[in-house]
C-alpha cells in the first residue's frame, strides 16, 4: 500500500506531471484544429472518463454515504420511528430502477410525480411574484427620474417589444403599417441576437486565452510536446492512417 | 507590450462597495457553481471576492452546488494561504468549505428557514450567531449558468444583498435584474474580473498575486481588434464581389 501511496505521490500528485499533464491535454485538444486524429480523440474521452468517475466517487462520498448509508446503519443499531421516513424514501429512489424495464416503466412515474408537484408548488408563486416585482421595478424610473435615458428605454421595451412580436404575426401579410413594424421587430431582434452573439465569442474567447496562458506559461514542456505531437500527426497521417473502406451503399 | 488602463464599470464598482460596507464578523455566502471548465473567468473573481472579505475580516461560507467544483474551491484556498498575508487563515474560523447538498439548497434554505449548520452537517466556530440563512448579510453567486436566479426570485422575500459573477455568455440574461435593482451588483466576465482587480490592487492588493484576469483582458481586447477586422474585409469583399458580379 506504501509503495502504491509513494508512487501516485511521485506522479499523478507531482507537480511537474500536472503541469506537464495540463499542457500536453491542451495541445492534444487543439491538434484537432487541424483535423480529426486519434490524440484528440483520446483527450476527449479522458476528461469525460475522468469527469464521470471524479463526479460518481465524490457523489458517493458526499450525498451516498451521509445521506443514506450512514443513517440506515444508525437506523439498523437503533431504530427510531422517525427512522420509517428515511426507508420511504429508499423506497421511492429505489423506483427510479423500473425505468430500465419496460413493461414496468410506469411504477417510477409516481417518484416523478411527486418530484414534478413539489418543484412546481415551490416555483410557480416565486415566479409569479419575481415577474412582477420585475415589472414594477422596471416601472419605477420613468415616474421617479424622468431623465431622457430612463424614457427612452421605455419606448425600446414597449415599441421593441410590440414590433418584435408582430414580425412573428402571420394571420396578414406583411404589407403596409404591419410590413414597417414587422421591420422595425426583425432589426430589435437582430440586435439581441448580435448582443448576445457577441458576448458569448467573448466568452469562448476567454476561456481559450485561459489554456492559452498555461501553454505560454510553461513553454519549455510546450514546445517539448508540440513537437512530439507533431511528429506523431505527421507519422500518423502518412503512414498509419488506414483509408476508409467503402460499404456497399457508398460502392454504387 | 499590451498594458491597458479601463474604467471601472458601475456594477463592478457595486459589487465592491459592497463588500467594503459591510462589517468586521459579518457572514458571506458565496455560491460557488462552477467547476474548472470556467475556470479563465470565473475563478479570478471568486479569488478576489474571498481575499476582499478576508481582508474585512468577514466570515465566509463557500457553498458548491456542483460536485465538480469543490476540488477547485479547495484548492484556491489552499493557494491563497501560501500568500504571507493570508497565512493564518484556517477552515472553520474565516471561512468554511460547506460542501455539495444533493438538493438546491437555496429551496431547503429559504423555503423552510432551516438551521444553517445542521443543513450542512458543518462545525466551527465560524458558525457561532449564524442560525438560518436570514443571519447572512451578503450573497456572491458566482456562476456560468441560470443557477442564480434562485436567488434573484428569492432576493426581495428575504431582502439581503445579492452580487452575481457571470461568464460572458450568460451574463446578458442577467442586465435586466441590474436594472430593476434586484441584483445590488455584477462582475460580467473576464472584464468583471479584471475590473475587480484592478479595483483590488488601487486599494492596496499585492499586484503580483491579484492581476491573473487581467493578464488575459489584453489578449482578449486584441483578439476582439482582430475579430472586428475579419468581419470588415469579409463583408468588403462579399459586397465588392456582389458587385462586380452585377457588373459582368
Amino acid at each position: 500500500m506504501e509503495l502504491i501511496n509513494t508512487l501516485i505521490d511521485s506522479t499523478i500528485l507531482n507537480h511537474t506531471f500536472q503541469i506537464w499533464m495540463s499542457v500536453l491535454f491542451t495541445l492534444m485538444m487543439l491538434s484537432f484544429l487541424f483535423k480529426d486524429n486519434p490524440l484528440y480523440k483520446l483527450g476527449e474521452n479522458t476528461f469525460l472518463g475522468i469527469s464521470l468517475g471524479y463526479g460518481w466517487v465524490r457523489s458517493w462520498e458526499i450525498v451516498v454515504v451521509p445521506f443514506l448509508i450512514r443513517p440506515l446503519k444508525d437506523a439498523y443499531l437503533d431504530f427510531q420511528p422517525y427512522d420509517i421516513t428515511l426507508i420511504l424514501w429508499l423506497i421511492m429512489g429505489s423506483t427510479m430502477f423500473f425505468r430500465f424495464s419496460r413493461t414496468k416503466a410506469w411504477v417510477a412515474n409516481y417518484y416523478f410525480a411527486f418530484v414534478f408537484a413539489y418543484v412546481a408548488g415551490y416555483e410557480i408563486p416565486v415566479q409569479v411574484q419575481n415577474l412582477f416585482v420585475q415589472g414594477s421595478n422596471m416601472m419605477k424610473p420613468l415616474f421617479e427620474q424622468p431623465s431622457f435615458f430612463e424614457i427612452s428605454k421605455w419606448f425600446v421595451i414597449i415599441f421593441g417589444t410590440f414590433s418584435g412580436l408582430m414580425y412573428f404575426f402571420f394571420s396578414k401579410p406583411h404589407k403596409g403599417l404591419l410590413g414597417k413594424t414587422a421591420r422595425v421587430g426583425i432589426l430589435i431582434l437582430m440586435i439581441n441576437f448580435g448582443a448576445s452573439f457577441g458576448a458569448t465569442v467573448m466568452g469562448r474567447i476567454a476561456l481559450f486565452i485561459g489554456r492559452a496562458q498555461v501553454i505560454a506559461d510553461n513553454y519549455t514542456a510546450s514546445i517539448v510536446l508540440a513537437i512530439i505531437i507533431s511528429i506523431f500527426l505527421f507519422i500518423y497521417f502518412k503512414y498509419l492512417q488506414k483509408e476508409p473502406k467503402l460499404d456497399d451503399e457508398q460502392m454504387h | 507590450m499590451f498594458d491597458q488602463e479601463f474604467t471601472i464599470s458601475k456594477e463592478t464598482q457595486r459589487v465592491y462597495n459592497i463588500i467594503e460596507e459591510m462589517n468586521e464578523g459579518d457572514a458571506v455566502f458565496i455560491d460557488w457553481a462552477f467547476d474548472p471548465t470556467l475556470q479563465a473567468e470565473l475563478l479570478p473573481m471568486a479569488e478576489q471576492t474571498i481575499k476582499q472579505c478576508l481582508d474585512k475580516k468577514l466570515r465566509i461560507f463557500i457553498y458548491y452546488p456542483y460536485v465538480t467544483g469543490i476540488s477547485l474551491g479547495e484548492n484556491l484556498l489552499v493557494n491563497i494561504k501560501k500568500e504571507d498575508k493570508y497565512k493564518n487563515i484556517e477552515n472553520g474560523v474565516e471561512f468554511i468549505h460547506l460542501g455539495y447538498l444533493p438538493i438546491d439548497v437555496d429551496m431547503m434554505l429559504f423555503s423552510s428557514y432551516s438551521d444553517f449548520k445542521s443543513t450542512f452537517g458543518k462545525e466551527g466556530k465560524i458558525f457561532r450567531g449564524i442560525k438560518t440563512m436570514d443571519d447572512i448579510k451578503y450573497i456572491m453567486s458566482i456562476s456560468g449558468s441560470d443557477h442564480t436566479e434562485s436567488y434573484i426570485v428569492l432576493q426581495k422575500r428575504f431582502g439581503f444583498k445579492l452580487g452575481v459573477g457571470v461568464t460572458a455568455v450568460i451574463g446578458p440574461d442577467f442586465v435586466p435584474y441590474l436594472q430593476t435593482g434586484q441584483l445590488d451588483g455584477m462582475l460580467f466576465g473576464l472584464r468583471g474580473a479584471a475590473e475587480y482587480e484592478k479595483l483590488r490592487v488601487r486599494h492596496g492588493a499585492d499586484k503580483i498575486y491579484n492581476q491573473k484576469a487581467d493578464k488575459g483582458l489584453a489578449s482578449l481586447s486584441l483578439s476582439q481588434i482582430v475579430m472586428f477586422l475579419f468581419i470588415g474585409i469579409g463583408n468588403f469583399i462579399y459586397f465588392y464581389e456582389r458587385k462586380h458580379k452585377q457588373k459582368t
